[in-house]
């Protein structure tokens, strides 16, 4: 190992070239001997860097107040009872809770001490606004919305059953079940842009499939009448990587939106689109190893009609499903027009 | 003798030098600080507006009552905080870092189902070996950073608690910062 330059030195050459423009630094690093030089240089580069998107701090009082239990159950939310704890966010947790006159209901709960971005609120109180101007058996409902001394709160009608996700890892859903499933997300889908609502966001992860067979897309998180997506690109620290959180998943991410082109109804229809082909072949249509793998299937790769991939698929559904991924918004059909090609798909099988 | 007296004089020894002391008063602070989180956020406390950076004074106000709080004692109690809230997390991020996360498959959500906490485990766990071998080099420099970081004090209460000017403190986070960015990068790729 070669001895470490002196860090007195270190520290004074820093601090005095740190606030120099580039040219003015040149002749005070020149001056230096070389390792002093080296390693200011490479202190300077990480200057003003980002480190934490949650200040160590804030991840601190949360630990602190989880311990052992977020909100106890019994313990009262605006009119809601606590019940128990169903799952826990970035920013909040989701419990199952019961209204006054006992009807359970999901409460979604983004606690204060977390945020640390306006954003969340945004984009909680998008979910919370979109969501409630909705009113389709598709869509989760929402109740009640306000803010308590635990955070800010959304009261949703409780669904209970698998999402589409769990429900494909599962195993490919039948024929008329695949008809009958992409008909009523497709019809939720038609509303909301009846509605002029963007949901932005679509995936497997985001629609359940309720135990009664009725399906419900839920978190209008990023719910949007329209306008470009906000492209929110962080480094985060150690590993030095780029997490690119786009506001939405890659996956299931129009052209356009990577291209940074405004959100339309389309983009939603390719999203559905992708998830649709997911659901009928078995595979994804973009699947890829890194995140670029996927950014250039969604730009070039040539998709094959998923009948290839598996037999059975009615030929209007492969044609269907090929349009709604079509690279060119203007001919993607509307999620209407998908509504009607499903529903007369229903009546043949 | 009362806890707040108690507090004040095992504060008071510590600054003397009694390392028994510090021993004595540790679990004190942990007790207090996950007492008064809890009933911060988890909504039992109607109105409760009290931010994260400003849980370790209100532990102090609780633990060693206003009338007793000297300002020497005060500094050393904001030094003890820090490094307590340190090992909480660290100690928390360790247990969480074992399990790896991500395994190749892309899945570039916003909404994680994983807590903040566990998303930056490795991020904590690399910043806390990074600021120990910051340690080495610059005792200072590590203080400050647990302070500001860890303990959620802003550059002036850093400043008082360490007995330094502002300026110092400034430029003690900036490089620190750099420092830290810099091995922590150097290690994850």
């Amino acid at each position: 190992m070669t001895p470490q330059p002196d860090w007195q030195e270190i520290e004074r050459l820093f601090n005095a070239t740190v606030d120099l423009p580039n040219h003015e630094r040149q002749a005070l690093l020149d001056s230096a001997s070389a390792p002093v030089r080296a390693e200011v240089e490479s202190l300077l580069k990480t200057d003003d860097q980002a480190f934490f998107a949650v200040p160590p701090v804030h991840l601190t009082a949360d630990l602190l107040e989880r311990q052992p239990g977020a909100l106890n159950s019994g313990q009262f939310v605006g009119n809601y009872r606590v019940e128990s704890l169903v799952t826990r966010g970035g920013m909040g947790e989701v419990y199952l809770a019961r209204d006054p006159s006992g009807i359970p209901i999901a409460l979604k709960i983004l606690r204060r001490h977390l945020i640390v971005s306006e954003q969340a609120i945004d984009r909680f109180e998008t979910e919370a606004r979109a969501t409630s101007a909705l009113h389709h058996p598709n869509i989760v409902a929402v109740r009640d919305s306000g803010e308590s001394p635990a955070g800010l709160f959304i009261a949703m009608e409780w669904v209970e059953g698998p999402t589409l996700r769990l429900l494909m890892d599962a195993g490919a859903p039948d024929t008329a079940q695949a008809i009958d499933l992409c008909g009523q997300a497709a019809r939720a889908l038609a509303a909301a842009h009846a509605a002029e609502i963007l949901h932005r966001d679509i995936k497997p992860e985001n629609i359940i499939l309720r135990n009664d067979g009725v399906l419900k897309i839920l978190d209008f998180g990023l719910a949007r009448l329209s306008g470009p997506v906000r492209l929110e690109v962080e480094a985060t620290g150690a590993s030095g990587t780029i997490s690119g959180t786009l506001s939405g998943t890659l996956l299931y991410m129009p052209p356009e939106i990577l291209r940074g082109e405004t959100a339309t109804t389309a983009s939603d229809v390719f999203s559905l689109g992708a998830l649709f082909y997911e659901l009928w072949a078995g595979r994804h249509p973009f699947a890829g190893e890194t995140p670029l793998d996927v950014f250039e299937a969604i730009e070039c790769r040539l998709v094959a009609a998923p009948s290839t991939l598996r037999a059975g698929i009615p030929p209007e559904i492969d044609t269907l499903i090929l349009q709604m991924l079509d690279r060119d918004p203007a001919w993607r059909p509307a999620a209407c027009e998908a509504c009607d090609v499903l529903s007369r798909s229903s009546g043949k099988s | 003798m009362d806890s707040q007296g108690e507090v004040t004089s095992l504060l008071t020894a510590w600054g003397r030098g009694d390392q028994n002391a510090l021993n004595q008063l540790m679990p004190l602070v942990y007790n207090e600080l996950h007492r008064m989180a809890r009933r911060a956020w988890s909504g039992l406390d109607q109105g409760n507006t009290l931010q994260p950076t400003a849980l370790i004074h209100e532990v102090y106000l609780k633990l060693a009552g206003s009338e007793n709080a000297s300002y020497q004692n005060r500094c050393h109690f904001l030094a003890v905080a820090s490094t307590a809230m340190r090992q909480i997390l660290v100690n928390h991020a360790r247990s969480r870092h074992t399990v790896k996360r991500g395994s190749g498959k892309i899945a570039l959500s916003l909404d994680d189902v994983q807590p903040a906490v566990h998303q930056e485990a490795a991020e904590v766990v690399a910043l806390h070996e990074a600021l120990e071998r910051l340690q080495a080099i610059d005792a200072r420099k590590s203080r400050v950073v647990e302070m500001r970081y860890f303990g959620g004090l802003s550059i002036e209460e850093t400043a008082q608690a360490l007995g330094v000017s502002v300026i110092t403190v400034n430029r003690d986070w900036r490089l620190a910062r750099s420092w830290l960015i810099r091995e922590m990068k150097g290690e994850g790729a």
